[in-house]
């Protein structure tokens, strides 16, 4: 999109990812009031719109996150879905209304409970009509059938696929928000238990249940707000995934090509100058793929970018130094939301035991949605966003 | 004394969930030639796709029907340990690719561990999964080479 107005990021917040005994609305509430309270609003009656990202806990739930905060009434709040990009979508969606000089502060939220709604033990399929649900498709399996391809081409090994998952606990060893850290070995993660081959489960992302928020502005209002480091949104893509029924490289990903190329355009800023990404890690073989179709190495050089340490503290560029969901569970609403959260962190050096040093200047999160047949992803959301003072 | 109408009390009849799935796709043949699925061509540009509402290309809607091979190749697949609520596991499920440049996701019958990417499959036609019903639904599944 392009961005017709600057727009800023003021506050963020985010609660611990995991099992919550707190419903959707409780986690997005707790965000949100984090979120305004950084960003130094201190009536009800500020923010201009509101956009909450949430795929399963039903109606209205942005109105429900809201609506003991005395916000209602005072601004339009619109309910966004589309699978794990539902978050993501929703911030997107408050930078656009700035862009465009609709609303001068607005928020995205994103939240989900799962665990309280959901029976343990299945796996999530994309939409309920879609003809692969039908034929018993789930998320898990679909990634699972690109790592097969990956594995046959390249001769790439589960205990290749492992190493994402290690490198990404590691990350998050002192992350106090992540729900699984630390240290763990290639064997115990190939030697877990088979979801479907060739993802074990610790290659897998926990259903997890969290809220997340970001509140944006004019830079006017990040002045008026006395906002001391504003992050910079340098651009932002929402694409819809090409649907066709022709065979496709499932080993590239055509949605998070285009849109990451159209992100480096409208930025200006290539993947060379990009010091960190939080990308859509759901499974081991993801990420790895995503080093490829993001530019950060040429086609095919993926694994050697990982095994190089090229995608750790200390690379090239720093890959899910948050832990990635691999480490923070995946509640669909919240992720991409949390995403952005860690990068403004990230940006402004607050993030302690998981900080990137030296301080990154440029960071980049990317998360996908939906597994609708004939897509490869039926959503892709990308933010780009630099340091603003 | 009135005679007080007696109001048939309306029985709701639960309608019997399907045991057939064809998604427009899978033609069995009533004279007992072998099922095939069906792909359709747009008849003014000439682009093939499974069904679509109007041809995706072009927006035309007149398409002609072209059997497709009953034999593809297995793109990709993946062996099922955790699958959709309800469904028994294990189960297998691919990528099929056909010769007449066409991709469907289908399950593949047999044991785990035993297909291999661009193994050639032939189509078949058995249980999916369970309807509502507790009823197995048939629809197009893939199977190994056997002659």
């Amino acid at each position: 999109m392009k961005l017709d107005r600057d727009v800023y990021i003021a506050g963020v917040g985010e609660t611990s990812f995991g099992k919550h005994k707190i419903d959707f609305d409780g986690l997005g509430r707790a965000a949100a009031i984090e979120a305004l309270k950084a960003s130094n609003i201190d009536r009800p009656d500020m923010v201009q719109s509101a956009y909450v990202g949430n795929a399963t806990n039903g109606f209205v739930t942005g109105q429900t996150v809201f609506k003991d905060l005395g916000m209602l009434g005072h601004l339009p709040i619109i309910n966004v879905e589309s699978a794990c990009s539902a978050g993501g979508m929703a911030v997107y969606s408050a930078i656009k209304d700035v862009a465009t000089g609709l609303c001068d502060l607005s928020m995205g939220v994103g939240c989900e409970n799962h665990t309280m709604h959901r029976a343990a033990g299945a796996a999530f399929s994309a939409a309920e009509t879609d003809i692969e649900t039908m034929h018993g498709a789930v998320m898990t399996g679909k990634y699972a059938m690109r790592a097969t391809r990956y594995m046959h081409e390249t001769g790439a090994t589960i205990e290749d696929l492992a190493m994402i998952t290690v490198k990404n606990r590691k990350h998050a060893t002192h992350n106090p928000h992540a729900w699984f850290k630390g240290d763990i070995s290639i064997e115990d993660v190939v030697n877990s238990r088979m979801i479907a081959y060739p993802l074990t489960l610790q290659q897998c992302c926990g259903i997890a249940d969290a809220g997340a928020a970001v509140v944006v502005g004019t830079l006017e209002m990040m002045k008026k707000l006395n906002i001391a480091k504003p992050v910079k949104v340098a651009g932002v893509v929402v694409e819809s995934g090409p649907y066709h029924n022709k065979p496709r490289d499932i080993t590239g990903d055509d949605i998070t090509e285009t849109s990451s190329a159209a992100l480096y355009e409208e930025s200006g800023i290539g993947p060379e100058e990009v010091d960190i990404v939080e990308l859509h890690d759901a499974f081991s073989i993801s990420e790895l793929l995503y080093y490829e179709c993001l530019g950060l190495c040429p086609k095919g050089d993926g694994l050697k970018f990982l095994r190089d340490g090229q995608s750790t503290y200390g690379g090239q560029c720093v890959v899910s130094p948050r832990g990635g969901m691999l480490s923070y569970g995946h509640p669909i609403g919240a992720s991409g939301v949390a995403q952005i959260v860690q990068n403004v962190m990230q940006l402004r050096g607050e993030c302690g035991g998981h900080q990137v040093g030296p301080t990154p200047k440029v960071a980049m999160s990317h998360v996908t949605g939906g597994g609708l047949s004939g897509t490869e992803h039926a959503a892709c959301t990308m933010h780009m966003l630099v340091k603003g003072w | 004394m009135a005679t007080q109408e007696v109001k048939k009390k309306k029985e709701k009849v639960k309608e019997p969930d399907i045991t057939f799935f064809d998604g427009n796709i899978l033609e069995m043949p009533k004279n007992g030639d072998l099922p095939f699925l069906k792909a359709y061509r747009c008849k003014k540009c000439g682009d093939m796709n499974f069904k679509t509402t109007v041809c995706m290309e072009c927006w035309n809607e007149d398409f002609e029907m072209v059997p497709l091979s009953r034999k593809g190749k297995v793109y990709s697949y993946s062996d099922i340990y955790i699958g959709q609520q309800g469904m028994e596991t294990p189960y297998i499920f691919a990528y099929i690719d056909f010769p007449e440049g066409l991709r469907l996701f289908a399950q593949l019958e047999g044991e785990v561990g035993s297909y291999k990417c661009d193994e050639e499959v032939e189509l078949t036609v058995g249980p999916i999964r369970m309807n509502k019903d507790g009823l197995p639904i048939d629809s197009y599944k893939f199977k190994k080479i056997t002659s």
